[in-house]
């Protein structure tokens, strides 16, 4: 296989390695089948994989997961780690939206039950979820409440009463990433964020109920609470305006820092500071502090989804069983330890479009998955599927604990529009039996299932791979879009 | 395509735009109108009040990523929509008017959320008639 003037060897069935060249300080490593590597080396996702592995500091491989296409210096589905001493933190290498993820909600009711409640169900959630651009939360924030969030995440939301010890427990992190700094984040980032906690967002953000369809690991769904026809709730959403704020800010003062310290890179997107600097350590506080917003965030979201369906259903908590499976990021860079070179060794992980994806027997997980491994969340498009897959030791050894993150685009969002010309969007979906409830018909012609590539053969991959194996399938019967 | 004005180029994860503009100063206008008009109708937004914005930088792509991410703040966070732009060069520095009103929910369906104008593949070239600049932004 090759990428213009590079040749692409294939090391397993589906593992392409990019051989290390000119400035690469490692290889690449991509995680895909034939067909989707026929499909990659399109467009400029490889050349992004090439050009990350140029960072200062990066181990062992730059990788990319199966979804992998072309982003800001860092493709999407991306992963590099990083010498703690030598290396580099880049805000490209996180995202704009800063722990954007996914978390996942089960019940005890099952679809079935709840399909004559549904358009009356599906209306008052998009009454009651602020979504869409302009929208504003439930939640009046002082400052000094911002801060609070920003320190704490999860952990605020629970004792300001939006949520449980238990929500907590099945976070990420448990909610909150150590070492925030509420200093470290702009006036204008937190002026963008502030009125925007507790909101969806826009484009491919969502909340979606689901039907568990397929279920393909009887012991591990069980573990997670999961049974086949059962009605759960998916929330897709990260840190709004102020984790975006808090990339742009970075990306433009780490510019400076690589003109004065001349650190040369073939994208200036890859903009980035030393991990122990001034300027990387001050970006990885205020990195936290976003990604505890984003946190809050999903929480208070899960919140008010809980508080919709009780009632609208006229149900007490204890029947509804609305409980949080977990919450994962797919765009962060976390401290974690990893075994490089036979020795275990603290690392700093990008993940930007891709999942943390820890196996059984992983501290880092609730216990009552450590037999199991840690949930990871899959979106697909708003038509066909979603996944739940569990991390593998596989992971550990091949990708510093990271597996894909959703199904990636492939149409553009004019061509998306163009398509759908004479089309109504909502019978299109009706008939796939999914209701759509949305602020923008005109964006949501953007987001239709056509646009985004297979998501189960992204899955396939990385199961066959052995970073994360599939546990249950999901279908979408109704949909909330900003 | 008109001599200023904008277009949309195939990209796809985000945005990747096109502006013209016979001059610099027509360029960088070009710009903010195209950048909410990406947000908005900007045909429903009245030219109700102004604001204005300097920016400082020798380099015109430089420029043009500094406009965008200032015009970009007046929405997110303060909810001001552009309908028309207006820049002025002088040595190093532009100043950019905008004029427009607040945000109304019930008059303006903002239906895309721009997170962030990106630098990636930012550029501005000269052309016989005039300047084009392309950039892309993130939603």
């Amino acid at each position: 296989m090759r990428f213009q003037e590079v040749s692409i060897r294939k090391i397993s069935e589906n593992m392409w390695e990019i051989p290390q060249s000119g400035g690469m300080r490692v290889p690449g490593l991509v995680f895909a089948s034939e067909a989707m590597m026929g499909e990659i080396v399109r467009d400029e996702s490889v050349r992004q994989v090439m050009n990350v592995a140029h960072l200062p500091g990066i181990l062992r491989y730059s990788i990319g997961m199966p979804d992998i296409h072309w982003g800001y210096g860092f493709p999407i589905g991306g992963v590099a780690a990083m010498d703690l001493d030598e290396g580099v933190v880049s805000p490209g290498g996180v995202g704009y939206d800063i722990n954007c993820g996914v978390r996942l909600l089960r019940s005890d009711l099952t679809a079935a039950a709840l399909k004559p409640s549904l358009p009356q169900l599906l209306a008052a959630l998009h009454r009651e979820i602020p979504s869409g651009v302009g929208s504003t939360g439930f939640v009046r924030l002082s400052a000094r409440d911002e801060e609070s969030v920003l320190l704490d995440g999860s952990r605020w939301a629970a004792s300001a009463g939006f949520g449980s010890g238990d929500d907590v427990e099945f976070t990420e992190s448990g909610g909150k990433y150590p070492g925030a700094d509420p200093d470290a984040v702009s006036a204008v980032a937190k002026k963008r964020g502030r009125d925007q906690l507790g909101t969806l967002g826009s484009g491919n953000h969502f909340l979606e109920i689901d039907e568990v369809a397929e279920i393909f690991d009887e012991k591990t769904a069980e573990a997670y609470g999961l049974f086949h026809g059962q009605a759960v709730v998916q929330i897709h959403s990260g840190s709004r305006g102020l984790g975006y704020q808090v990339c742009d800010d970075y990306l433009a003062g780490m510019a400076d820092y690589m003109r004065r310290k001349r650190i040369e890179l073939p994208d200036r997107q890859l903009a980035c500071a030393h991990i122990r600097s001034p300027e990387g350590e001050k970006y990885i506080s205020a990195l936290a502090a976003a990604a505890n917003f984003a946190f809050a965030n999903r929480q208070l979201l899960a919140h008010q989804a809980r508080e919709t369906f009780l009632k609208e259903l006229k149900m007490g908590p204890r029947d509804l069983g609305m409980r949080l499976v977990y919450d994962c990021g797919h765009n962060n860079a976390k401290f974690e330890n990893h075994d490089v070179d036979g020795r275990s060794r603290k690392v700093l992980v990008h993940r930007k479009g891709a999942t943390r994806a820890f196996p059984a027997g992983h501290a880092d997980i609730p216990s009552a998955y450590r037999n199991v491994g840690q949930p990871v969340f899959i979106p697909g498009d708003m038509g066909h599927a979603s996944y739940v897959l569990a991390g593998e030791p596989g992971a550990m050894r091949l990708s510093f604990g990271s597996t894909c993150h959703g199904a990636g685009r492939k149409m553009s969002r004019t061509q998306a529009k163009a398509s759908v010309r004479g089309r109504s969007i909502a019978q299109d979906m009706e008939k796939r039996g999914v209701l759509v409830a949305c602020a923008s018909w005109k964006t949501l012609a953007e987001e239709i299932p056509e646009a985004y590539k297979d998501v189960t053969g992204v899955v396939n991959v990385v199961h066959d791979a052995g970073i994360a194996r599939k546990v249950v399938r999901l279908k979408p019967v109704a949909v909330v879009k900003g | 395509m008109k001599s200023s004005g904008f277009r949309l180029l195939p990209h796809t994860a985000d945005i990747r735009v096109e502006v013209r503009g016979k001059g610099l100063p027509e360029l960088y206008a070009a710009g903010v109108e195209a950048l909410f008009s990406l947000m908005v109708d900007r045909r429903r937004v009245r030219a109700a009040a102004e604001r204005s914005f300097t920016v400082h930088a020798n380099d015109p792509e430089e420029r043009l990523f500094l406009i965008l991410r200032k015009a970009l703040l007046l929405f997110s966070p303060d909810g001001f929509l552009v309908r028309a732009a207006h820049a002025t060069i002088k040595d190093t520095e532009v100043e950019i008017k905008v004029a427009g009103e607040q945000f109304d929910r019930s008059r303006h369906a903002v239906g895309r959320e721009i997170k962030a104008v990106t630098a990636h593949g930012m550029t501005v070239r000269r052309v016989p008639w005039g300047f084009v600049a392309r950039f892309i932004v993130d939603v």
